[in-house]
């Protein structure tokens, strides 16, 4: 089958004005400018199977979000070749915006004052489609995505879970081939994410829709995705199944627990202790070697316990640690 | 006193920081001069081809005019936190204000300075000296005018700001009445007659702010310096009053949410 | 048509398709800004009593100076009823035009720009599109407001007039959108669009005649006036409500459309333009 995406050595290297100190030099600024050249995506190279889901991360401006925009055709890259639908993004950018649909968490394409009906029948304008199959798509994926009673509200009065299932039903109901998602579950709370992430790993699944997704939530990122693009400093440090990141870097938890005790011991195999500050103890539980409940039941076994919580590592320091293993 | 004090030092506070960009000062202020120097050409040309309006020659408009760019261009250079006081009402500032020691309102108007107003109170000196054609008398009675005219306009824009306390959207309403009552009173006081001379004596009281007053330059008279004196006392009252209802209804809890 | 090379006919037919795309697209975001204005119904009655206000002052204002027609001024070219109706007309166009410098100015420095390149038709387009529908629903929110004042006044004129004034009011309000979203536009080079808004303010209350008609003007103003597109915008529609021949009517005509199609290439052009510099180097 051939890609849905393939990326050769795409560069892009932005050039900003340097800038000069006291009145005169600004004022030579003016006549002579001095550029610094910044190289955000430094040649990266990748392909994408049509109806995979893979998920692009690293730390800010490392380069995700610009290669991104490369791709969906609102930027032009300085150096390398993409095809994607087997169009040049930056070439045929009203030929791809048909076949691609793109959720931007922290951006609204939909009216806020005016009910999402309303936005609805704007997007079928201008993504020219014919009344009837529109209608018959725009009932399937409300449904689909639970929106079926929200039509005639106004995003403005919605939760943000609520908006941003629209905001996705929106992005497809030109039937894209390629969803590119920034940031979906920004800001929403631990339920909405869930319902979100199910969503759009059915909706996938179901359509064959090729799926690009970015996160700082390494949730997002494992629970819909079946591959990870590590970008990092504008270059890809890690391109791997999901299933072996996360046997490497995210079969961890962190165990915080709140005591009385200035320090609380816990001794189990696949237990690291974290340096914390007294009271508090960050124990780091490698789930391949030891179950969380066990440590948390080791915890409390101990008394005086105010406050015990289990997260992620963040992603920034998942990121950090392939990066140092990859610099090994 | 220590009120006064405090209010005088944090606007030359707000007034400094509105200095402390030189290049955004002398561009912003340099832009109203611009701006105001093409409505006097206007009105200058106006005066060319039509010589009066219902009695009124340049030589008056050069004087309504220069004292309302003066009046505004203190105001909003010292107290140019009446500008959007509904938004700070709106937006729960005075919470912090609350805390402190000292009445809310004299905090509220001197915390912000505009530095475009440097150029309205340039335009209007520069109107006042060269085209009003002001005796030494005119020129007290200016001075009259542009205080009491500030107090009155400072007045009207607390009145309109405080509808924050009991309307929720009131940011752009105050706005615009504020927008209303200066474009009024930016024409000659002869065009107004029947119900327009209610409408700014009444709802967006122009006329005590830019029309009695003036009167104090253009025909001084016992009458003229009563009801314009009046309406400068008169007016702060009613907008200390009509703030501190609202204030009280805020700290009830009952004000509206932004 | 056999002696044109089929893949020609192929472009000029995707050409055609797309075009009238880009057309209903752009009628689908007039009908929301139109649908939008009028939900905001509130915004909209503070519009007409604006409008309300301004006529009455400046009703007024031309009243007085009308009044007393003192020889050897331009008070005895003034016409039998005054100026009420010709600023009527400037203002109902003026009050009405939707504020798109500002969403462009927005978009572009936001960088909200770019969610609006993934899609396949002209951003700009689309901009000003539900613009002229908010516009529309104003012109038609505060129209009865100028009816009643003008049949309170007693200075109502012939309906052929009024529906010369009408047509050439909606000429001017497209005139007036499409000044503003060339300043909009200014946004891609310069960030602020203020100034620039400024200056056009000016010159469509100078040169357009906001407040007074050019025809008053005397010697280069006046050559100056007629020759820009602001008198298309604002004197001719305020001209038509007082005193206009069918040829006149018809010289008005053309010069908006020659007027609103130059604009419109230069809009085009900026837009474009601007899209291309936002493509190569990001926002």
């Amino acid at each position: 089958m051939k890609p849905a995406v393939t990326v050769q050595d795409l560069r892009k290297t932005y050039r900003q004005p340097r800038r000069r100190t006291g009145a005169l030099g600004g004022l030579q600024g003016l006549f002579q400018p001095d550029y610094t050249e910044l190289a955000a995506v430094a040649g990266v190279s990748f392909n994408i199977r049509a109806g995979e889901r893979v998920a692009i991360i690293g730390p800010n401006g490392a380069g995700k979000s610009t290669t991104l925009k490369m791709l969906s055709g609102v930027l032009e890259p300085s150096g390398g070749e993409a095809q994607v639908l087997g169009f040049t993004p930056w070439r045929e950018r009203r030929a791809l915006a048909y076949r691609i649909g793109v959720v931007f968490g922290q951006r609204s394409q939909l009216w806020p004052e005016l009910p999402a009906r309303d936005s609805f029948a704007l997007l079928r304008r201008i993504y020219d489609q014919p009344a009837e199959a529109f209608a018959r798509r725009l009932g399937e994926l409300a449904e689909r995505f639970g929106v079926a009673g929200l039509l005639d509200q106004p995003p403005g009065r919605m939760s943000l879970g609520q908006r941003m299932r629209c905001e996705i039903v929106a992005s497809l109901l030109h039937a894209p081939a390629l969803l590119f998602l920034d940031e979906p579950t920004i800001g929403l709370d631990v339920t909405a994410k869930a319902a979100i992430r199910d969503f759009i790993r059915e909706q996938s699944a179901r359509e064959g829709q090729t799926v690009v997704l970015t996160s700082h939530d390494a949730r997002d990122i494992e629970l819909v995705c079946e591959r990870v693009i590590v970008i990092n400093a504008g270059r890809i440090v890690l391109d791997e199944a999901t299933e072996g990141l996360r046997r490497r870097f995210l079969a961890r938890k962190l165990v915080t627990v709140r005591s009385a005790a200035p320090v609380l011991e816990v001794e189990m195999a696949g237990v690291t202790r974290r340096p914390s500050e007294p009271h508090t103890t960050v124990l780091e539980v490698d789930t391949a070697r030891a179950r969380v409940e066990a440590v948390v039941a080791a915890a409390l076994a101990h008394g005086g316990i105010d406050d015990v919580s289990v997260e992620d590592p963040p992603m920034e320091e998942v990121v950090h640690e392939i990066y140092a293993a990859l610099a090994d | 006193m220590s009120v006064a004090r405090a209010t005088a030092f944090a606007s030359l506070a707000a007034v400094r920081s509105a200095l402390a960009d030189r290049t955004a000062f002398w561009l912003q202020a340099g832009g109203m001069v611009v701006n105001n120097g093409f409505w006097l050409v206007l009105w200058f040309l106006f005066f060319t081809g039509f010589r009066q309006v219902g009695g009124w020659r340049l030589v008056d408009m050069a004087r309504l005019i220069g004292v309302v760019y003066l009046l505004f261009g203190l105001s909003t250079v010292f107290l140019g936190g009446y500008r959007d006081l509904a938004a700070a009402i709106l937006r729960g500032d005075i919470d912090s204000l609350l805390t402190q020691p000292g009445p809310v309102l004299p905090r509220l108007l001197s915390r912000e300075s505009m530095p475009s107003a440097w150029g309205d109170i340039f335009a209007g000196l520069v109107v006042l000296t060269f085209s009003a054609k002001l005796s030494l008398a005119g020129a007290a009675g200016a001075a009259a005018a542009v205080a009491i005219g500030a107090s009155v306009w400072l007045s009207t824009a607390v009145i309109f700001g405080s509808l924050a306390f009991w309307i929720a959207d009131a940011r752009s309403l105050a706005r615009d009445l504020m927008d209303f009552t200066l474009m009024v009173s930016m024409y000659p006081a002869s065009i107004y007659q029947g119900w327009t001379k209610i409408l700014i004596f009444t709802v967006l009281p122009a006329g005590f702010i830019a029309v009695a007053p003036v009167e104090l330059v253009r025909d001084p008279s016992a009458g003229a310096l009563a009801l314009a004196a009046g309406a400068g006392v008169v007016f702060p009252i009613v907008a200390t009053v009509v703030f501190g209802a609202g204030l009280q209804r805020y700290r009830r809890g009952a004000a509206p949410a932004g | 048509m056999r002696s044109t090379p089929p893949s020609l006919t192929k472009a000029a037919r995707l050409w055609v398709r797309e075009a009238l795309a880009d057309l209903r697209a752009a009628a689908g975001a007039f009908r929301l800004g139109l649908t939008g204005a009028f939900a905001a119904w509130p915004a909209l009655a503070g519009r007409v009593a604006f409008y309300a206000v301004c006529l009455m002052v400046l009703g007024a204002f031309w009243g007085k100076v009308g009044a007393s027609r003192l020889p050897g001024t331009l008070a005895t070219r003034l016409p039998p009823g005054g100026l009420g109706p010709y600023v009527g007309v400037t203002e109902w166009i003026i009050i009405s035009a939707v504020s798109v410098q500002l969403r462009f100015e927005d978009e572009v420095r936001s960088g909200a720009l770019e969610a609006r390149l993934l899609r396949p038709r002209s951003w700009a387009l689309l901009l000003i599109a539900e613009a002229a529908g908010g516009s529309a629903a104003r012109m038609i929110a505060i129209a009865p407001a100028g009816f009643v004042l003008l049949v309170m006044t007693g200075l109502l004129p012939g309906p052929q007039a009024l529906v010369r004034t009408a047509l050439l009011a909606v000429g001017g309000a497209a005139l007036t959108l499409l000044v503003y979203a060339l300043v909009g536009l200014s946004a891609f080079w310069v960030r602020r669009v203020l100034p620039a808004m400024l200056i056009a303010q000016k010159l469509m209350f100078l040169l357009g005649g906001l407040f007074a008609p050019i025809s008053l003007y005397r010697g280069w103003l006046h050559v100056l006036a007629f020759a820009s597109p602001f008198a298309a915008q604002l004197g001719f529609p305020g001209q038509a409500i007082l005193s206009m021949s069918w040829g006149g009517f018809a010289h008005a005509l053309a010069a908006q459309a020659a007027w609103v199609t130059a604009l419109a290439v230069m809009v085009a052009l900026a837009a474009r333009a601007g899209v291309a510099k936002t493509l190569r180097e990001g926002v």
